[in-house]
């Protein structure tokens, strides 16, 4: 049996996806790691080896290791794959219908459409500031006394949202703690949040007329009240998308480069795999 | 692995990369009252022509990141590129006490003005803008050039009295011919086994080699390559590619190292394109040795911006490259602004297209600070070609 390693470095998270690669990839093993304050490469190996151990298996058993992400944090790696290229694959390989990824992380939003064999025809991501991210998101639950799986539900109770400023992450920051200092409703808060972040994205959704099914993919996939607000504005601007989270969402870039680096491997011996 | 005696050579390069107040120099003078610092631009001087004259060729290529810009953006315009800013901050900043003239190779309009404020801000130092000919024939680009460099030796001997000799020219020669091959060896290495040497430590020891006087710098090559060559380290599946248009205005390390960190082992560049200008051994023992200097320059120039392609187009030149290296593409980088790179590249892109090779580009400045979206740009390139070329 053929099997790959796919190491995502985020900012906040390693993920590690163990794949039996083949025609029809199966994934063996999902590993998430919240880095918190320790050193991310020892982190790394720590976390392979005790994959490799947990599946009584040795480093060089493994076909191919990709990093995607901050792959320059993997020591012991064959190959890298962009988070674009590793996302969509990812999101591929559970929904192959999919005709749009788009991956929301700690610090970027980006978007691919895609052509068949999750092959990016074409992307494209928000810009230097941190206000359509998870970090941010991660920010305001400390300013609002929340946790982060709190967030999503509470968003789905507001009715009448707030609204913040969609341009800036410290000017979005200081419009929430004035709106907790007025004594705003928590939920009418967050989905005034999740207005904001959604707002960019459906952007870059409609400059790049993008085609549904579109999948979610990344750390904040797992918000549900993020989720239903992208799909909320691009039904305000009519963009007939459906709009979903990936199956494993947070392990997409890993699961992805795991297929990749298969895939690549028989690419260089000249035997075409799908 | 890579041990600690190939850190600290690449250390020693990098103390030199970061040192904007020229030490070496300074102690490398100190050693001798008739010794001379001659400053000079992007790309290439006949640097045999100052060490023979007992001078040593220090090269200028700005400040990168390491200097903030306060007094030379009233220079220049705002659509000018950005080493002539940070060449006159150095300038007025008093940085270039220790140098006795500065050459200002003919590159662009920019570098000739540049030269014209050298003039008139540092009124007590040589300064000469050396033309080179964009005609090749002998007698004529021939007979231009020699009188450029009759003219330049000529104020030269004036600053230390020295005579040129043919047999210290010869010396010369010899020395740098040394240099060239022992460099053009380190490329070798890092063509084949790009693993070694990263693409930044590569450039490192390149840049010191405008630095160090070139007796020091073969004598560091010798070690380094040495060292280099032993490294054993599994390479990377990353593409091979060229890197083209940062003759000029270097590239940051930080882009360098993008570059490759986004899965691109950079198999060529022309970031200090003046160690490369000359494919072959200049002649060492000529009777008449700058008559050597003139017909390498006149038959051997690399191709480059800077240099009129006559009938050998350069997006042709840049295509066989491409072949020769078995390179999976083409980085087009370039500083922002920069008339000779930018003019040149649609029709480089045009060759690369027509040759079926892949080509990408993007434009910096040399205190560019994000790379996020270079980073995007030559990953997406690389894993493109990685996975469905």
């Amino acid at each position: 049996m053929d099997y790959t390693l796919g190491i995502d470095v985020g900012s906040s998270y390693i993920k590690m996806a163990l794949v039996e690669y083949s025609d029809t990839p199966v994934v063996v093993d999902l590993v998430v790691e919240k880095i918190r304050k320790r050193n991310p490469t020892q982190l790394i190996n720590m976390a392979v080896d005790n994959l490799l151990k947990k599946h009584d298996m040795l480093y060089d058993d493994l076909l191919y290791v990709a990093s995607t992400g901050e792959g320059e944090l993997v020591e012991r790696k064959r190959g890298h794959f962009y988070s674009i290229t590793s996302h969509s694959r990812g999101a591929y390989h559970f929904h192959p219908d999919a005709r749009t990824v788009v991956d929301m992380g700690a610090l970027f939003c980006k978007v691919m459409s895609l052509e068949a064999g999750a092959r990016v025809k074409n992307y494209a991501m928000t810009g230097q500031c941190a206000s359509g991210s998870g970090q941010f998101l991660e920010n305001i639950t400390r300013y609002l006394g929340i946790t982060i799986d709190e967030v999503g539900p509470l968003s789905l109770e507001s009715k009448e949202p707030a609204k913040l400023s969609g341009i800036c992450a410290v000017l979005a920051e200081t419009d929430v703690i004035n709106m907790v200092a007025q004594g705003m409703k928590t939920p009418d808060i967050v989905k005034g949040i999740h207005e904001s972040i959604a707002r960019r994205v459906v952007s870059l959704l409609s400059r790049l007329k993008v085609e549904s099914p579109v999948y979610v993919t990344g750390g904040m996939a797992q918000d549900v009240g993020l989720v239903a607000m992208m799909n909320e504005l691009s039904d305000e601007r009519n963009l007939n998308l459906k709009i979903a989270a990936s199956t494993s969402a947070v392990g997409a870039g890993a699961i992805g480069a795991a297929i990749w680096g298969g895939f690549r491997h028989y690419k260089l011996l000249g035997v075409a795999t799908a | 692995m890579k041990d600690k005696a190939y850190a600290s050579m690449i250390q020693t390069a990098r103390d030199l990369f970061e040192d904007l107040s020229f030490e070496y120099a300074s102690k490398w003078k100190s050693k001798d009252k008739s010794r001379r610092v001659i400053g000079f631009l992007p790309i290439y001087i006949p640097k045999e022509i100052l060490h023979a004259l007992g001078m040593l060729p220090v090269g200028i290529f700005g400040a990168g990141d390491r200097l903030p810009v306060i007094k030379g953006d009233a220079y220049f315009q705002s659509y000018i590129c950005h080493l002539p800013r940070t060449v006159v901050e150095l300038a007025l900043n008093g940085n270039f006490t220790g140098f006795d003239g500065f050459i200002f190779p003919s590159i662009c309009d920019v570098i000739r003005n540049l030269s014209g404020i050298f003039k008139l801000q540092l009124k007590d130092k040589f300064v000469r803008y050396l033309d080179f000919p964009q005609n090749f024939q002998k007698n004529i680009g021939g007979e231009f050039y020699r009188s450029e460099l009759d003219r330049l030796i000529a104020d030269l001997q004036g600053l230390n009295g020295k005579k040129m000799e043919p047999k210290k020219l010869n010396d010369a020669i010899k020395l740098y011919n040394k240099n060239r091959q022992l460099l053009k060896d380190l490329r070798e290495i890092k063509r084949d086994r790009p693993q070694n040497i990263s693409a930044v430590d590569y450039y490192l020891v390149l840049r010191a080699g405008n630095t160090m006087s070139v007796e020091d710098h073969n004598d560091y090559l010798e070690k380094l390559i040495e060292l280099v060559d032993k490294i054993d380290v599994m390479p990377e599946d990353k593409i091979k590619v060229i890197a083209t248009g940062s003759f000029c205005e270097q590239p940051p390390l930080g882009l360098i190292k993008t570059i490759e960190n986004a899965g691109c082992y950079i198999v060529e560049d022309d970031f200090q394109l003046g160690h490369f200008w000359f494919p072959e051994d200049i002649p060492e023992n000529s009777s008449d040795p700058l008559e050597s200097l003139i017909d390498m320059y006149l038959h051997k120039s690399t191709f480059s911006s800077a240099v009129y392609e006559g009938d050998q187009p350069k997006g042709e030149l840049l295509a066989e490259q491409v072949r020769d290296l078995k390179a999976d593409g083409v980085i087009f980088c370039a500083p922002s602004f920069c008339d000779p790179a930018l003019l040149d590249r649609p029709l480089m892109e045009k060759a690369l297209t027509k040759h079926h090779i892949k080509h990408t580009s993007f434009q910096y400045h040399e205190n560019l600070g994000q790379f996020h979206v270079i980073k995007e740009q030559a990953g997406t390139f690389a894993d493109m070609i990685k996975l469905w070329e």
